[in-house]
């Protein structure tokens, strides 16, 4: 068999000699440095990046928020253009979402799932990698569109033909992040080039493929974790001792399988529309508009719990470990979580209330709308359960967690309002509407997921963050987060409207305006701290003990950083919240007699995933500039399908290899309770 | 003892392979994107049930566009591969390596014959006058129908490379058997699919005079 490894067991993975894959190339199993972050296929590693990169976009989504909030300041500003504002706030959106959120989740999952189900890698390591570099590739397509803006603005451009006939010249996506058709769209007849008139330029094409390609990685990543976590548990991990944090990444990825195909034949059918001259939303050709807005909220309002459930996941981690109490009734938050999976796709049309679907539909998605808030209500109470009458330590983790509480509780309650049809068709458009997915997303979603961060970081890095900047960092998030979108709920109610560049003086929305831009300063400024004192720590940090929180789950049973084999000898469960049972309760953590000097597996590295991701890439980059004109992007494009098939192709070829790694035998339980817990 | 070092192998929780479950997994996506693509069209046939007219100004109904025999033809093709496929499937896990490339080799020809008809079909439906430009029907038809034939087209890809590999001898055992079966899967999910749009997007059009969805002109007598 070509499959088999062939080497004795290696104590490091440099000691192996240099091996060749099926197809005869030399496998990068010994690379280090720069070359190993590039073909590594360890979860742990993978997840880190992820992080990285997430981390980077959320600063980026944060400036073009302040940039926003900037030219809010003051009533009939000129910090930016009308044209600049409309691409601000739609990459703001788009960025937040689809390279901030997602990604630092996936970093969670990446990291957590198979440390918390005793797995030693996720089920297929490469297509995880596939995964990363494909989110990269969507990334940089996404921002390459402010490439191109800069370079008209600063007139690169203007001797190339395809410039000249340029109609528009946003560069940059400025739909909104989701792109109504048929502004997005297309009007009239196509012409012969099969290109008919369009409302926008160019980012449009580059939001489509971008979105596109991202999907494609969150697709992949997700058919991954659901194997993990169904196929790969650890002897004993039933179902139902899952780690809730584990439990909401299979929800969430449920999600995205389900809810992402509508989003791309959304996304197809309007790419036709813009490049081939079809005529799915061209209103001039009898194309419906709304189906647009169907199939993208179809995606769209599953895509909110994919944003919030893994949030939910950690604080779900979190308050546990800090009021020294088991989660309040396990199987309910889970189910719940389950629930509100299968509800979020009954629920998208009250996105569409004011289009006019009629009395029943109506009717029908406010209900639904208001059964949703049942099980998240239901979380909401549980949790209020775990910490109740808990010895709770106020860590920099559970300060965030319990905002993420508060802040979630208050997006809710305006949730809830938008809920009923009639008052939401007065709050549609308005700034209400923005306060309340803030309350969600910033006050729910970020405060859960900076709460993670620094609640796993030092399993990630060994290293524990300054807890004094922490709190500090915190506070001025929590504070300028309710000074930034606080005072938006009035401003809406007042009649301000979205996604408008400037407001005239007069309207009384001045004083408040000017609140919510030093709120959002504050803000960016506390998110900013905090993620310095993260990158700070990796670097430079305290070197912690491996169980500094003492925590509940698997992970912290094993050291810090988590070796490439996570676990010397796989281990046997018998209880949920195995770690601590295995501390202060009866059920001790049992452990398989494998690894030691027979080894464990380890999957090769490799650059295919990579070379796969590149080819995306260039179609990228190719399909806007074929909509730009640009001579010769369709072969562009046609390369680009030759890359992304060729680096398929290799890596089935190439043989999924591997090799065995030596475990030390010492470790094979985990270290005694007296020396890790540095608390009670 | 290799064979179980090997992660994809090791034993699973469920039992059920890794590779198994993962196109088990793509298929349940798969078929919210055709779900999508099929309710797209079904729309716009219900909204615009006379058909479209082309570039001269002539309306045409769909029933009179179509070629029912040929699809007929090309339908009962792609039924018969995925029988062809289950003998591969079959012999791949018996280890007959030669009934495996017999029957294998059957269901790409057959994909390809299926491919053929559509190619024929869709320059036909050109001449005809409908273009994806010109209605809302030519749209939702091409990219509908063009998404289901790319399948088709991976699909054969992937079968010839398959193919090729068996004489490689490296395509055998388990892991060989798992990789035809997972194969197999796609085949028939792809085959189950042309039996719904076939249903929904050609046979349809045949009930009663003016089909399924009329013609919006009064019911000729």
């Amino acid at each position: 068999m070509s499959h088999d490894t062939h080497h004795a067991p290696v104590a490091s993975k440099l000691d192996l000699a240099p091996e060749r894959s099926d197809l005869g190339l030399l496998r990068p199993d010994r690379s280090t440095g720069l070359m190993d972050w590039l073909t590594t296929v360890d979860h742990k590693k993978i997840g880190i990046l992820y992080g990285a990169f997430a981390m980077f976009f959320f600063l980026l989504g944060g400036v073009e928020a302040l940039a926003i909030r900037t030219q809010l300041a003051r009533p009939d500003n000129d910090f930016v253009t009308a044209r600049m504002y409309n691409q601000l706030f739609t990459m703001h959106g788009t960025t937040m979402i689809f390279l901030g959120v997602m990604p630092l989740s996936a970093a969670f999952f990446n990291f957590l799932v198979p440390l918390q189900i005793g797995a030693r890698d996720v089920a297929f390591p490469r297509l995880n990698a596939f995964s990363l570099w494909t989110f990269v590739a969507g990334s940089f397509v996404l921002n390459a569109s402010w490439l191109f803006e800069f370079g008209h603005l600063a007139g690169w451009f203007k001797d190339f033909a395809w410039y000249k006939s340029l109609v528009y010249t946003d560069f940059a996506p400025a739909n909104g992040w989701f792109s109504y058709a048929p502004l997005s769209g297309t009007f009239g007849q196509a012409d012969a080039a099969l290109h008919a008139p369009r409302f926008t330029g160019v980012g449009t094409d580059f939001w489509i493929i971008g979105i596109q390609i991202l999907g494609v990685a969150s697709l992949a990543a997700s058919f991954n974790f659901i194997c993990t976590i169904v196929n790969m548990r650890a002897k004993g991990m039933t179902m139902m001792r899952l780690p809730v944090f584990t439990w909401m990444t299979l929800v969430t990825s449920f999600l995205i399988i389900l809810a992402f195909p509508a989003i791309t034949v959304a996304l197809i059918q309007l790419m036709f529309d813009r490049q081939f001259g079809a005529n799915f939303f061209n209103p001039s050709a009898g194309g419906q508009p709304i189906l647009w807005q169907h199939l993208f909220w179809i995606f769209g309002h599953p895509e909110v719990y994919i944003l919030v459930l893994p949030a939910m996941g950690i604080v779900s981690e979190i308050l546990p470990t800090f009021s020294g109490k088991s989660l309040f009734g396990y199987p309910i938050i889970v189910f719940s979580g389950a629930v509100i999976g299968f509800l979020g796709f009954a629920v998208w049309s009250h996105h569409m209330f004011t289009t006019g679907l009629g009395a029943v539909p109506t009717a029908a998605f406010a209900l639904l709308t208001m059964a949703i808030a049942v099980p998240t209500g239901v979380k909401i109470f549980n949790w209020l359960g775990t910490i109740w009458g808990g010895r709770i330590r106020f860590t920099p983790p559970m300060v965030l967690a319990l905002g993420f509480i508060w802040m979630f509780m208050c997006g809710g309650f305006s949730g809830v309002m938008h809920s009923s049809a009639p008052a939401d068709s007065q709050q549609q458009d308005s700034y209400f509407v923005i306060a309340h997915f803030h309350y969600v997303l910033l006050g729910g979603v970020l405060l859960g997921l900076m709460a993670g961060l620094y609640f796993w970081f030092p399993k990630i890095f060994g290293r524990m963050p300054k807890a004094s900047v922490a709190y500090v960092a915190s506070g001025m998030v929590i504070l300028g987060f309710n000074l930034a979108f606080g005072p938006m709920h009035y401003l809406g109610l007042a009649g301000m409207p979205r996604r408008t560049h400037t407001y005239h003086a007069g309207n009384g929305w001045e004083t408040w305006n000017f609140v919510a831009t030093i709120g959002a300063f504050i803000l960016g400024i506390g998110v900013f701290l905090a993620f310095a004192n993260l990158v700070w720590t990796a670097f430079k940090g305290e070197k912690c003990a491996s169980d500094p929180w003492d925590g509940r789950t698997l992970e912290w049973s094993l050291p810090s950083p988590v070796p490439e084999y996570n676990f010397a000898r796989s281990p046997i469960i018998s209880a949920r919240d195995a770690y601590i049972e295995h501390k202060h309760g009866g059920h001790k953590i049992g452990y398989e007699n494998d690894g030691g000097e027979a080894g464990v597996h380890m999957p090769s590295q490799s650059w295919m995933p990579m070379l796969a991701s590149f080819g995306f890439l260039i179609i990228g980059m190719g399909m806007p500039m074929m909509a730009m004109s640009v001579p010769h992007a369709g072969w562009m494009v046609i390369a680009g399908v030759g890359i992304l098939f060729t680096g398929i192709w290799l890596w089935a070829l190439e043989g999924p290899g591997g090799y065995m790694l030596k475990t030390p035998t010492g470790s094979a339980s985990p270290s005694p309770v007296s020396a890790t817990t540095s608390t009670h | 003892m290799s064979q179980v070092a090997e992660s994809s192998h090791a034993p699973t929780s469920t039992g059920i392979d890794h590779k198994k479950l993962i196109m088990w997994l793509f298929l349940a996506s798969d078929c919210m994107f055709f779900g999508t693509l099929i309710s797209t069209h079904l729309i716009y046939r219900k909204l615009y049930p006379t058909g479209f007219t082309d570039a001269e100004g002539h309306q045409h109904f769909v029933q009179r566009l179509f070629d029912i025999e040929l699809t007929s033809f090309s339908t009962f093709i792609l039924l018969m591969s995925s029988f062809l496929m289950a003998l591969a499937v079959s012999a791949m896990h018996k280890g007959q390596i030669k009934s495996f490339r017999r029957n294998v080799l059957g269901v790409i020809i057959f994909g390809l014959i299926f491919l053929g008809c559509q190619v024929y079909e869709f320059t036909h439906f050109y001449h005809m006058g409908l273009t994806i430009q010109n209605s809302v029907f030519g749209s939702t038809f091409y990219v509908l129908t063009g998404t289901h034939g790319t399948h088709v087209a991976i699909g054969v890809l992937w079968l010839i490379l398959l193919y090729f590999y068996s004489f490689t001898g490296k395509l055998g055992g388990h892991v060989g058997a798992l990789d035809v079966e997972v194969a197999g899967l796609y085949w028939h999910f792809v085959d189950i699919v042309w039996i719904i749009i076939f249903t929904v997007v050609y046979l349809i059009e045949y009930l009663g005079p003016n089909g399924f969805w009329g013609t919006g002109l009064p019911i000729a007598k």
